[in-house]
């Protein structure tokens, strides 16, 4: 119970962050710096990377269909975010087997982090699924292969933006040292 | 029987992923349209509110802003005002029409504008087709269609309303274009690359017209908009030579980043002209 509550939590604050400020980035003057594509950092990913291993996959589905639709009603992009991120729901088990040396069941009551990863099958495990769901997302948001290199530009101006912020947001506000069981705070 | 439902157990994720993906794709295909803005819209009232709040905390840092930006639209309409004070004339959309006053039975009536004033409380350069939210709806009489304009150009068309907000899609589209003309009335289309939002393109004007840098290009009478209205100025022109053609790159008369108050533009006449294009249209296909 608790842990549908403190998702349920993390998923507003994802949300809020996402829309009420880094959406709003590319208002500033500075956000253009010679001609460089304007493109938005997207962070809600985030909310299907942390759901708990043992989250059973249709859970998992839909969790990333209401978080895109939520996501795609700020943005009045109808369907573009859910797409994305139903796919990148979708593929996560398939990653998170072909990255973690155990079996899945053996993490149970876990959330991917850090601690229990290590560094690099997390670092892989984020910028994987996030690099996905871009590409998912401009490709669909486009439209055309006509100008894939300002595609594949703003695929990769935004996935790195994307993924320092996610590492920056799990330093920040889950738990990494301590002992016994990883705690989280949202 | 058996092995069917051991099946649908075996793959039932892959289905409903397949299932989502496809109401997504749903979703997305009717809205690539012009007409098919009206499935998920900020123009809710929870978004709504949400923007509001947002932009009530930003709005007290744009004020000196805002400030500036009305005191220079005050001084081009005082302009405007001295400049048309000695002559009885009526500029209108489609013409200048001098008036005798005393034929008191001639009625000239070609447009009707209403301006209403509103507050842009959500904004977005970043995407294909950008958006904008307002903070008016339908109980302020804003309706679908109605043109959006700021103090120094045209923004975009309301797609969207409820009862107290409403989402305007702006001139930055890919999928909208704005009916467009020079200045010696050689109309086009103005659109947008999707690219930079501080750069619109107008194609396939023909090389015998002379343009040069910072020509102002205006909205025609034939779109949502009212005529004349600045749409942005010249400061590129490359020539298409096979086609023999010329493609003019514009800066924006409004600055998209800055967005901050609008008028909504009701034009009373424009439901008798629909109606009047759509019976056209009709007898064209019979």
């Amino acid at each position: 119970m608790t842990t549908l509550i403190k998702n349920i939590i993390r998923f507003c604050v994802i949300l809020l962050i996402q829309v009420l400020i880094l959406n709003k980035v590319t208002l500033q003057w500075w956000a253009q710096p010679g001609g460089f594509p304007v493109f938005i950092p997207y962070l809600y990913p985030l909310f299907i990377l942390l759901l708990p291993f043992e989250t059973p996959v249709a859970m998992l589905l839909f969790a990333g269909f209401l978080c895109g639709l939520s996501v795609d009603a700020f943005m009045n992009t109808a369907g573009i975010h859910a797409f994305a991120t139903v796919l990148i729901a979708y593929f996560r088990i398939n990653v998170l087997n072909a990255l973690l040396p155990k079996n899945l069941s053996e993490y149970a009551g876990q959330t991917p982090s850090v601690k229990n990863m290590g560094w690099l099958p997390f670092i892989v495990y984020v910028s994987f699924l996030v690099v996905l769901h871009h590409a998912a997302f401009f490709t669909i948001e486009l439209w055309s292969v006509s100008n894939i290199g300002y595609l594949l530009l703003k695929i990769f101006a935004s996935s790195a933006t994307s993924v320092l912020l996610i590492i920056a947001y799990v330093l920040l506000f889950t738990r990494q040292a301590g002992t016994g069981k990883s705690q989280r705070i949202i | 029987m058996r092995n069917f439902i051991l099946f649908i157990r075996r793959f039932s994720n892959l289905i409903l992923f397949l299932l989502l993906e496809v109401i997504c794709i749903m979703l997305i295909s009717r809205t690539q349209t012009v007409q098919g803005d009206d499935i998920t819209s900020s123009a809710n009232i929870l978004i709504g509110n949400m923007y509001k709040q947002r932009n009530d905390v930003a709005y007290y840092f744009a004020l000196r802003r805002m400030n500036d930006s009305l005191l220079r639209e005050n001084t081009e309409l005082r302009k405007r005002l001295t400049a048309s004070a000695e002559t009885d004339i009526i500029y209108d959309s489609a013409a200048t029409v001098p008036i005798a006053f005393t034929d008191s039975g001639k009625v000239v009536k070609y447009a009707d504008y209403v301006y209403r004033t509103a507050r842009v409380i959500n904004n977005s350069v970043a995407n294909v087709n950008n958006y904008i939210t307002l903070n008016r709806g339908t109980k302020d009489g804003v309706k679908k269609d109605m043109a959006v304009i700021s103090a120094n150009g045209a923004v975009g068309r309301i797609v969207n309303t409820s009862a107290h907000f409403s989402t305007a899609i702006s001139v930055l589209s890919k999928k909208q274009q704005v009916s467009a003309k020079l200045k010696d009335g050689t109309a086009g289309y103005v659109s947008w690359d999707g690219k930079d939002p501080t750069q619109l393109v107008m194609r396939d004007v023909p090389t015998q017209i002379k343009v040069r840098k910072g020509d102002t290009v205006f909205t025609t009478e034939f779109s949502f908009f009212p005529a004349n209205i600045r749409i942005g100025t010249v400061y590129k022109t490359t020539l298409i030579k096979s086609k023999n053609m010329q493609v003019l790159y514009l800066r924006p008369a409004a600055d998209f980043r800055k967005l901050q108050y609008v008028y909504v533009v009701e034009n009373k006449m424009s439901a008798e002209r629909r109606r009047l294009e759509e019976a056209a249209k009709k007898d064209d296909d019979k």
